[in-house]
């Protein structure tokens, strides 16, 4: 019984670490510290919209990216 | 900045209560061309850039290490420390 269950265990674990390691890596950016930072222009959720270059000179910029809005993280 | 819509960001703000304006890149044009748009998934993946006042990327917290902000404050600080000496 408990070998069984220790069996099942240890194919869980495989399988697990075998749909991990499919999993594609996130794409890493080709940018690099250094390099011009690609100008945009978006909307935001006060009803303006923003663009980079309008700071130049003018203030540092911190550009956070999330996954989706109502997910953790 | 994700690339939800922007009502959809206002009511996650609200709900989170952010005070700070949300970047909507609903046209994933942003996330490609800071090379983290996941084509898989249709979304960008967690990044954080730190942009000096010249347009130069001068930090950048890639995954899941971008969900910490200490090392882009700590970032912010040299380059505010550097303004300050010149």
């Amino acid at each position: 019984m408990y070998k069984r269950l220790l069996i099942s265990l240890g194919l869980l674990a495989v399988f697990s670490a075998v749909a991990l390691a499919q999993q594609p890596a996130p794409p890493k950016t080709h940018l690099k510290v250094g390099d011009k930072a690609p100008d945009f222009e978006l909307r935001a959720t006060d009803g303006k919209k923003y663009k980079l270059s309008d700071f130049k000179g003018q203030k540092n910029v911190v550009l956070a990216i999330y996954v989706l809005a109502f997910t953790g993280g | 900045m994700s690339v939800d819509s922007v009502p959809a960001n206002r009511e996650f703000a609200k709900q989170i209560g952010v005070t700070f304006p949300i970047l909507s890149d609903f046209k994933r044009t942003v996330v490609k061309d800071y090379g983290v748009f996941n084509e898989e998934q249709g979304f960008g993946n967690r990044a954080t850039f730190l942009i000096d006042k010249e347009g130069i990327i001068r930090h950048i917290d890639e995954g899941n290490v971008a969900i910490d902000p200490t090392t882009v404050i700590d970032a912010c600080n040299v380059l505010q420390k550097k303004k300050a000496s010149q």
